[in-house]
């Protein structure tokens, strides 16, 4: 697994299916993106449908599948050549976290089984998540303060989980975790 | 003195339990005083951007504060003193003129705290990158 963050606009999902056709092409595998935004608005209906389009047409065609909550339902379609590509993981957990009545913490432990769950389907799956920890000064706000230990917890659970890690600065990919195979 | 830093949440304090679990674990999350008597080796002095808030401390009274502990440490060579601070410097400028003293002053105090130490780490999700190193 190879875990990925970064800001907003820092180009980590350009690196992410840069890094996804690589390793397509080496292993053969057919390239599948599971895409987590739901369109809330016009502006983001577009901004998907440009994403899509663009990977449409890219020389190496992509699947792609959308799935807000519950992903481990599409871990069968995958087989042991793919790579998936999750895009993103701040953005899988607001909607599970939002999909229920109350604020539910069993929310983290079953996406973690979602990703697992998909992992052993894939050759590689290739996690894409946000930078939004670095506010800090919100301790006050109770909601805030729960929900930045959460991202927390859950972006140190799937760094020490993956053989890779990287924060892109910028449009730069920098190499926070390598480990030796 | 070691000093750990990083992000919220970003599990400093897992990476200190790990490497001292011995550790007299001092935090001001539980309102704990930052100076105390110990009678452990290892001591963990938790949530040094909460002390900083709490206190009007100048940038030089904490200083002094430092040297306390410094002090202490090197009465024996089997004492080290970890501090761990949480990075707050990141974010939008606060709209309270309160919040940016404190971010401000933490910042400074941070810079000091590291000039002091032989060691500093900043952590992120778990993984450490050292960032000052003395040879002893």
């Amino acid at each position: 697994m190879i875990f990925i963050t970064g800001g907003v606009r820092s180009g980590k999902s350009s690196f992410a299916e840069q890094l996804a056709k690589e390793k397509a092409r080496k292993l053969g595998g057919t390239l599948h993106y599971l895409a987590t935004g739901v369109a809330s608005d016009q502006e983001m209906a577009k901004r998907i449908a440009r994403h899509q389009q663009e990977r449409e047409e890219s020389e190496w065609p992509w699947r792609t599948w959308e799935q807000s909550t519950g992903i481990e339902v599409v871990a069968e379609f995958f087989t042991s050549k793919d790579i998936v590509l999750l895009d993103c993981v701040t953005t899988l957990l607001n909607n599970e976290l939002f999909s229920q009545q109350e604020w539910n913490p069993q929310v983290l432990t079953r996406l973690l089984q979602g990703i697992e769950k998909i992992q052993d389907h894939c050759a590689e799956l290739i996690l894409v998540s946000n930078e939004v920890l670095w506010e800090g000064i919100n301790h006050g706000n109770k909601l805030v303060l729960e929900y930045s230990r959460m991202i927390g917890n859950l972006h140190q659970t799937l760094v020490a989980r993956s053989e890779k890690a990287y924060l892109v600065e910028a449009g730069i990919p920098i190499v926070m975790k390598e480990e030796m195979v | 003195m070691h000093f750990v830093t990083g992000g919220a949440f970003n599990g400093k304090a897992k990476w200190v339990k790990a490497r001292f679990p011995q550790a007299k674990w001092i935090s001001a999350y539980k309102g704990e005083p930052f100076i105390q008597n110990v009678h452990v080796a290892h001591v963990v002095l938790e949530g040094l951007e909460q002390w900083v808030k709490a206190s009007s401390n100048s940038r030089e009274e904490w200083l002094s504060q430092f040297a306390i502990w410094h002090r202490w440490e090197q009465e024996d060579a089997s004492r080290k003193v970890i501090f761990i601070g949480t990075d707050i410097s990141k974010g939008i400028v606060p709209m309270e003129k309160a919040d940016r003293d404190w971010r401000d002053r933490t910042g400074w105090i941070y810079q000091d705290l590291t000039g002091l130490c032989e060691r500093v780490d900043v952590i992120w999700y778990g993984i450490n990158q050292t960032i000052k190193e003395d040879s002893k």
